[in-house]
């Protein structure tokens, strides 16, 4: 019976671990600078879920609470990094990181 | 009727560095938007700068006085705890701040890159390592690491003409903000293990609870412990640092390899030290394993470089793995040895960058080992000074990097670490091996085949650099020579912890 | 003046020419060397005052100073002297002016940096000798490497770079060890006592009995692994003929007269006193090591080519005798070995120097170049092989009387390794000869023929080398009665701690310390306490 079948904190919790692994994984294997970067927000937003689970869990509000500081510091990071692509974008016209490599040794 | 909402009482003493830095950032950045592009708005910008460093100092100096009659202050709800061992690496992070800015001045002239924005970021990142310092709660840790970040992003990526510069930027970028999502998930998996994020709240609740299931626990230790990896650039999360280190303008370089790496440290000394005291046997054997390879990586590495930077990089990472034997001791004389060493390291480290920010020419690329050929034969003070900067960061007696290794093999010694003891001592051989060649290649005349002079360098160092450069030889000598002093500030400062 | 800081000033005395040295102009080279001679010859002078005052009474060590350096680390500046370290230092001090006036045409590059660095050496060597603290003795030893990396990477001969590299990671790996070992040994100390100390002496004290044998045979190999590569004994020798060869001729002749000898001196100082029952144990190990040297050399020495790389290796087999001495455990073999750690530097410095002066004239060191030399040039023959009998131990010069003693020593205590060594002796004599007769005898070519004779300079140089080797060959008492007391110390307080005999000859009484002298004083080295 579906009815029988409670959700509990750890199917969130194992949820946030999965997008943290694919957020993960992505960043180190795609080349392309923005889908590393959107890798990196996923890896956050699954930090924040797992923040708001245990909050859940342990029925404290604190874990709530910091899900803002986290939306805040990723809107930062944003605003940022995007600008150093853009910048980049300028000088030249593609945006992959194995284009990347006058740096290297 | 609803209740007044009580908030917590902050003792705006405690944090008045980071305002005061974050403050003269603003100004900066208001003066900017006024004054345009006026001539005045530069130098002004500079004093403005300067007394923003300077003010923090004398904070710090007066909380030095307080926190050593009162013992430590707590305060905002506990998450900033201001003690000595928050002041010492403060003032480590304030004084490589004032020599970045003082560089900066002579460099952005003549990179034609005058900017007050950049001064501005400097103020900023410095002021988030000033509250990694003294910060005593996960989140604040957090925080302190983007705030000190997010405007290191921006300046490595600086100087707009330089692609290299450009790419060291959007890398930092993206490891950067890696590091600070493992960071934050770890993070969450101890605050989701013991219900708290404040260090000393985690560490009363692991005092006084037995964890059914410690396995959050544990990957919430090591992911944190991977987070401030990245940051201190220890191997195997080190590969950001050469290429970030090479692209970067080269002042930059000196703060980030100094000031970052000591906000790193002491973030890693703090939340290992305070809240983990009780999972040591888990966490030692990991930070074994970092400082070894950080070590092996770093040593081996920088011999095989021909860049300069590089090489520098390379030794960096070496440096932190000095750095974490001390660290993983888990002994006061461990902790005192990390901060002697840090110190130390510091004024080494940006010394050395700041010999390269002078002695290349416009443009900032050219910093191959062949590019400084001779140097100490053209110029004497500036070459010798490159000297001397090598040897101490080999560990040539008589100089403040010696003292700081000694007292990390002290600590090895003393905690039964024999193992990290040998491994430190052959890896000193190694990067002494490539600390001379450097030494050499700056004292060898050049082959006369080629009629272009590789340095077509200004002859003379402006006064800021110069002060920085014989403020960061004065202090790595005194270390060298009368150590006790600076042996004594760094073991007040592991008491409190 | 019983108050006169006699040891610091002089190791200040070279350190403050260094400085004096980089603050003078480098356009005139003839200020810079009067200032290296000044600085040197002061030093000399230094040496020669605390040679007059050296109390042949006192067994223990003397002019000891004692300041606190580094409290965190619980090391202090403390130096002091006695028979062993005595005459390495005059030797030190005779040979810098010597090899500083030898090279006074050499460097013709930069002579400002050539004079600091060398003065930085002879520092630096000093100061090994006479440190009491451990961490001290570090300190000196590795600054050694500084100057020496940048003297012969800086002014040697073709193939400089590989050899600065090897000579810098050969002993630089060794002495990374000892710093181990030394932290170890201090921090055991503090972990039973309470105290944090490098004293040489409080640590001697204590770790005979605070160690246990698996530890003390650790920390006995871990410093063997550093002294055997300065000495170097054979399986770690093969940096020394390539930094010989490459050397300039005042680097060549500072290696093979002090800067070897620092392995010997750290196996007599260190290994006995810190680590009896390891020394004891392992000294059939060293012996046998010794007596391969001894072979080895003599025997790769008569294949060479380079005359430069037939003394390095020459150098290996005095080596080898200077160990079989030492580990020879008696008094006998004892005095033989410091004698020749004296003797040696007089003898083989004379030789290298002789070969500069070849070198100078023919800018090679290829013997098959040479032949006849003894017609073009008789003084400079005759200096050669005033040197190289002296060298190959012919009874009446000083090298005579250190191999004879040591052989004796390794004879009462040890006879088959005396015997093999004895064999080496003759060896010895054959390669020697040999080289000179392919140098210097023989049909002159046209070239050589026009090489002149040596200038007064030259001789300068060279007579009071071999004059001191003559006087120490007739008169060995002036040296031994200065040794022996340090050396009977030594041995009394192997055989108080290990409950080791010394093996004596026939009728021979039992090797005992002065009278007023009590075995628990004698453990502490002279240091008061309970």
């Amino acid at each position: 019976m579906i009815a029988a079948f409670t959700i509990t904190p750890s199917f969130y919790l194992i949820l946030a671990a999965i997008l943290f692994s694919i957020g993960a994984v992505g960043l180190l294997v795609r080349r392309n600078v923005i889908v590393m970067f959107m890798c990196v927000e996923l890896m956050l937003n699954a930090v924040n879920l797992t923040f708001v689970s245990f909050a859940k869990a342990l029925n404290d509000v604190g874990g709530q609470v910091l899900v803002f500081f986290t939306l805040v510091v990723a809107a930062a990071e944003v605003a940022v990094g995007l600008g150093i692509i853009v910048a980049i974008f300028r000088r030249r016209r593609d945006a992959t990181a194995d284009d990347l490599r006058t740096l290297e040794g | 009727m609803t209740p007044p909402i009580s908030t917590p009482s902050i003792n705006w003493l405690a944090i008045s560095p980071e305002i005061a830095l974050a403050a003269a950032g603003v100004v900066m950045v208001m003066l900017r938007s006024v004054l345009r592009r006026r001539p005045i708005t530069m130098p002004l910008c500079v004093v403005v700068a300067i007394s923003g460093v300077v003010a923090a100092g004398a904070v710090e100096y007066r909380l030095w006085q307080v926190v050593d009659h009162h013992r430590a202050i707590s305060t905002v709800a506990g998450m900033v705890r201001v003690d000595l061992f928050g002041i010492f690496l403060g003032v480590v992070v304030l004084g490589a701040t004032l020599m970045t800015l003082l560089l900066s001045v002579a460099y952005l002239r003549r990179e034609g890159l005058d900017a007050p924005e950049y001064l501005a970021l400097v103020l900023l990142s410095a002021a988030g390592m000033l509250a990694m310092t003294t910060a005593n709660d996960l989140i604040v840790v957090f925080l302190a690491l983007e705030v000190l970040s997010i405007p290191l992003y921006v300046l490595a990526a600086f100087d707009r003409r330089r692609l290299s510069s450009q790419e060291a930027g959007i890398k930092y970028f993206v490891l950067g903000a890696f590091s600070s999502a493992i960071f934050l998930y770890g993070v969450a998996l101890t605050y989701g293990a013991t219900g708290t994020t404040s260090l000393t709240g985690i560490a009363s609740f692991l005092a006084h609870n037995t964890l059914l299931d410690q396995g959050t626990l544990l990957a919430g230790i090591a992911f944190l412990l991977v987070g401030l990896g990245f940051k201190v650039a220890a191997v195997p999360f080190h590969m950001w640092t050469p290429d970030v280190y090479q692209g970067a303008p080269t002042p930059i370089t000196a703060f980030m390899s100094a000031a970052t790496k000591a906000a790193g440290f002491a973030a890693l000394l703090r939340v290992f030290g305070v809240a983990f005291p009780l999972y040591r046997a888990d966490w030692r054997p990991a930070v074994f394993a970092l400082a070894v390879l950080s070590l092996v990586v770093g040593s081996v590495a920088a011999v095989v470089q021909t860049d300069v930077k590089r090489m520098l990089a390379y030794s960096s990472i070496a440096h932190a793995g000095y750095i974490l034997i001390g660290f993983q001791t888990a002994t006061s004389r461990g902790r005192e040895a990390a901060l002697l060493y840090l110190f130390v390291y510091s004024f080494m480290t940006v010394g050395a960058f700041a010999v390269l920010t002078v002695a290349t020419r416009r443009g900032d690329d050219r910093h191959s080992l062949d590019d400084y050929r001779g140097l100490a034969l053209e110029r004497p003070i500036v070459g010798g000074l490159l000297i001397f900067f090598v040897l101490a960061q080999a560990g040539i007696p008589f100089t403040g990097g010696f003292i700081a290794k000694l007292e990390v093999f002290s600590a090895a010694a003393q905690a039964h670490q024999y193992v990290l003891l040998v491994i430190g001592v052959l890896a000193a051989v190694v990067t002494a091996y490539f600390y001379l060649r450097i030494a050499y290649t700056v004292l060898t005349p050049g082959e006369e085949t080629s009629s272009a002079k590789p340095l077509e360098t200004p002859r003379r160092v402006d006064v800021w650099s110069g002060l920085v450069l014989v403020a960061c030889a004065a202090l790595v000598l005194v270390v060298g020579v009368v150590p006790g002093v600076f042996v004594h500030w760094a073991r007040d400062a592991t008491f409190l912890l | 003046m019983t108050d006169f800081p006699i040891l610091t000033a002089i190791i200040a005395t070279p350190l403050i020419g260094a400085v004096v040295v980089t603050m003078l102009p480098s356009r005139r080279p003839e200020i810079i060397k009067a200032v290296g001679y000044g600085f040197t010859i002061a030093t000399l002078g230094l040496a020669c005052w605390l040679l007059a005052d050296f109390s042949t009474k006192n067994i223990f060590f003397q002019f000891v100073e004692n300041q606190p350096w580094l409290p965190g680390i619980g090391s202090r500046y403390i130096v002091g002297v006695d028979g062993i370290s005595l005459f390495m230092v005059v030797a030190t001090a005779l040979l810098m002016p010597l090899s500083l006036l030898a090279s006074q045409r050499y460097p013709s590059q930069r002579p400002k940096a050539f004079t600091a660095w060398f003065l930085l050496l002879e520092f630096s060597l000093l100061g090994i000798f006479l440190s009491l603290d451990l961490i001290m003795f570090f300190v000196f030893w590795e600054i050694l490497l500084v100057p020496m990396y940048f003297l012969i990477q800086g002014w040697g001969h073709e193939r400089r770079q590989y050899a600065a590299l090897k000579f810098f990671l050969y002993t630089a790996v060794g002495s990374a060890l000892m710093l181990a070992c030394i932290l170890v040994l201090g921090f055991l100390h503090q972990g039973a006592t309470g105290v944090l100390t490098f004293d040489y002496r409080v640590l001697a004290a204590w770790a005979y009995h605070g160690l246990s044998l698996t530890t003390e045979t650790v920390l006995f190999l871990g410093f063997m692994i550093a002294f055997a590569i300065k000495l170097p004994l054979v399986p770690f020798h093969t940096w020394l003929p390539d930094a010989h060869t490459e050397a300039p001729t005042a680097g060549s002749v500072v290696l093979a007269g002090v800067i070897i000898k620092m392995g010997a001196y750290g196996f007599l100082r260190f290994s006995f006193e810190l680590f009896p029952h390891a020394s004891v144990n392992l000294a059939p190990l060293l012996l046998t090591l010794g007596v391969i040297g001894i072979l080895y050399g003599a025997v790769v020495a008569a294949m060479q080519k380079n005359l430069k790389r037939v003394i390095a290796y020459s150098s290996i087999a005095h080596m080898g005798f200077v160990i079989v001495g030492i580990f020879s455990l008696t008094v006998l073999g004892l005095d033989g070995a410091v004698f020749t750690m004296l003797s040696h530097p007089l003898t083989t410095g004379a030789l290298f120097l002789v070969v500069g002066m070849l070198y100078e004239r023919r800018h090679t060191y290829e013997i098959s170049e040479y032949g006849g030399v003894w017609r073009s040039a008789p003084m400079l023959t005759a200096m050669f092989m005033l040197a190289m009998v002296a060298g190959i131990g012919l009874p009446g010069f000083s090298g005579f009387i250190g191999e004879f003693l040591s052989l004796v020593g390794t004879f009462v205590s040890r006879r088959p390794w005396a015997i093999a060594g004895a064999i080496g002796v003759i060896f010895a004599a054959v390669y020697m000869l040999w080289a000179f007769q392919r140098v210097f005898m023989g049909k002159p070519s046209a070239i050589t023929l026009r090489m002149p004779d040596v200038s007064l300079r030259e001789v300068i140089v060279v007579a009071p080398l071999l004059a001191l080797s003559l006087f120490l060959g007739l008169y060995p008492k002036a040296a031994l009665d200065r040794i022996e007391p340090s050396v009977k110390r030594t041995i009394v307080n192997v055989e108080l701690k290990t409950g080791f005999h010394e093996k004596r000859p026939a009728g021979y009484s039992k090797t005992t310390l002065p009278k007023g002298v009590t075995a628990s004083e004698s453990i502490r080295l002279g240091l008061g306490g309970p």
